[in-house]
């Protein structure tokens, strides 16, 4: 049984770990508004500059170099993947189930026979690829800030990713990250960025945008719709790695606060159980000593 | 007096949203002015500067926009924009250092650097209308 002495120091301990991690929860929670209010300020800009494309996509533009964004080159031989974690941890199965989806998605591909590299983005995706595959690693991005990152990070690495893409480096892209769905539930998804997946994209706006569609017939373009399209396709590429950043932080921060808040409530639970223990063992203690005492009298 | 709702849009906020009389905006190939009932229009932007004057013709707010795009159609203006600066907070000096500095490195990024700047610069410059 152990002793008094013990039993105290283990409440201590875990009463201190409690003050942390409610700490870290307060924190997170709070970090988790402002980084809901950064998403929801990038929406209207990403939200007009895909039905701008819509509407330009939708007529037939043919073309070299930056056109290939949309339409891909032809090929599907090249992956890029993309996972999108934190930089830091304890925030429950955020990081590991990117890692480990990133992981067979790789696989998956490479079984098909065909190559595929990685950059990666945030310090646990980059510790994780670092270990098993190092080798496929062309370039990790950390530090992108506690806030979430700026639009200018989400351009750099936009930049990034399309110099490879005309160095002709690889075919696909795709991002792997965590979507915000609620402050307690994330969601692993998959997004390709390159080429461009209007199809998709077309099929959800088709409904609202029907009437929309045949208005859009009727647009002065200035200077013309490809020179439009030339800068309109970069920039998408960016607003998309800027909005995939913004949702994964929001998601760490939510699943930074579940998490948080079960290690709260589990600590809590801890103490009462121990405390419990402690009044037992004490109890006991008395009980012991009374016993000697009254047996002791007894004997005389 | 007839307005048209005015939306300035970056990648971060919403900038500016509201009822307004006209906007002057820098289309690729000039400059724009926008009006209610403006025919429907698409068009890129070059490094400039955006005017937004109000019911009675007198100028509201300015900004310094790097770069975007313009959706206009008669009720409403939509302008998404990257780099947008209040063109009263911008400081002709600090500009003016930011230029030397890049001029120093010849990169392509810095090219493209000093013409935003450069254009910054005449922004700041160049006359306007206080009232139309």
């Amino acid at each position: 049984m152990p002793s008094l002495k013990d039993l105290k120091v283990q409440i201590k301990s875990v009463g201190s770990t409690k003050k942390i991690t409610s700490a870290m929860k307060m924190v997170a929670a709070s970090k988790l508004r402002r980084s809901q209010e950064r998403a929801e300020a990038a929406r209207p800009y990403s939200l007009r500059l895909e039905e701008m494309l819509a509407s330009l996509a939708s007529s037939n533009i043919s073309g070299e170099g930056v056109v290939s964004l949309l339409k891909g080159n032809g090929k599907n031989d090249r992956y890029l993947v993309v996972p999108v974690t934190a930089d830091r941890g304890l925030c429950g199965g955020f990081n590991s189930s990117i890692n480990r989806d990133a992981y067979k998605y790789i696989n998956a591909i490479e079984n098909q026979g065909k190559k595929c590299n990685i950059i990666t983005i945030g310090k646990k995706s980059r510790d994780f690829f670092k270990r098993i595959m190092k080798e496929k690693i062309i370039e990790s991005f950390v530090d992108l800030g506690t806030a979430g990152a700026g639009y200018d990070t989400a351009s750099q690495i936009s930049n990034k990713i399309q110099n490879l893409y005309f160095d002709d480096k690889f075919d696909v892209c795709v991002f792997i990250y965590n979507k915000f769905i609620s402050a307690i539930t994330q969601e692993v998804s998959h997004q390709q960025l390159i080429p461009l997946d209007i199809g998709s994209q077309e099929e959800k706006n088709e409904q609202k945008d029907e009437k929309k569609e045949k208005e859009n017939a009727i647009y002065i373009y200035e200077p013309d719709e490809q020179t439009i399209l030339k800068d309109l396709l970069p920039k998408n590429v960016s607003i998309q790695v800027f909005k995939i950043l913004l949702e994964s932080n929001a998601g760490e921060q939510g699943a930074r606060m579940a998490a948080m808040d079960n290690a709260t409530r589990n600590a809590g639970e801890m103490i009462d159980s121990l405390t419990l223990k402690f009044n037992r063992t004490r109890q006991a203690f008395i009980t012991k000593e009374l016993i000697e005492i009254i047996s002791g009298a007894e004997s005389v | 007096m007839a307005k048209i709702s005015f939306d300035l849009v970056s990648p971060e906020s919403l900038i500016f949203s509201d009822q307004v009389g006209m906007v002057i905006i820098p289309g690729k190939d000039g400059d724009i002015g926008v009006l209610p009932g403006h025919t429907k229009l698409l068009s890129s932007l070059r490094p400039g500067r955006v005017m937004v004057y109000g019911e009675e013709k007198k100028l509201l707010k300015s900004y310094f926009v790097a770069g975007g795009f313009v959706e206009i159609n008669p009720e409403k203006c939509i302008l998404l924009a990257e780099n947008v600066d209040d063109l009263n907070n911008l400081d002709k000096e600090a500009i003016d250092s930011e230029i030397r500095k890049l001029q120093l490195d010849e990169s392509e990024e810095a090219k493209k650097y000093i013409i935003i700047a450069q254009a910054k610069f005449d922004a700041l410059n160049a006359s306007y209308y206080e009232k139309i």
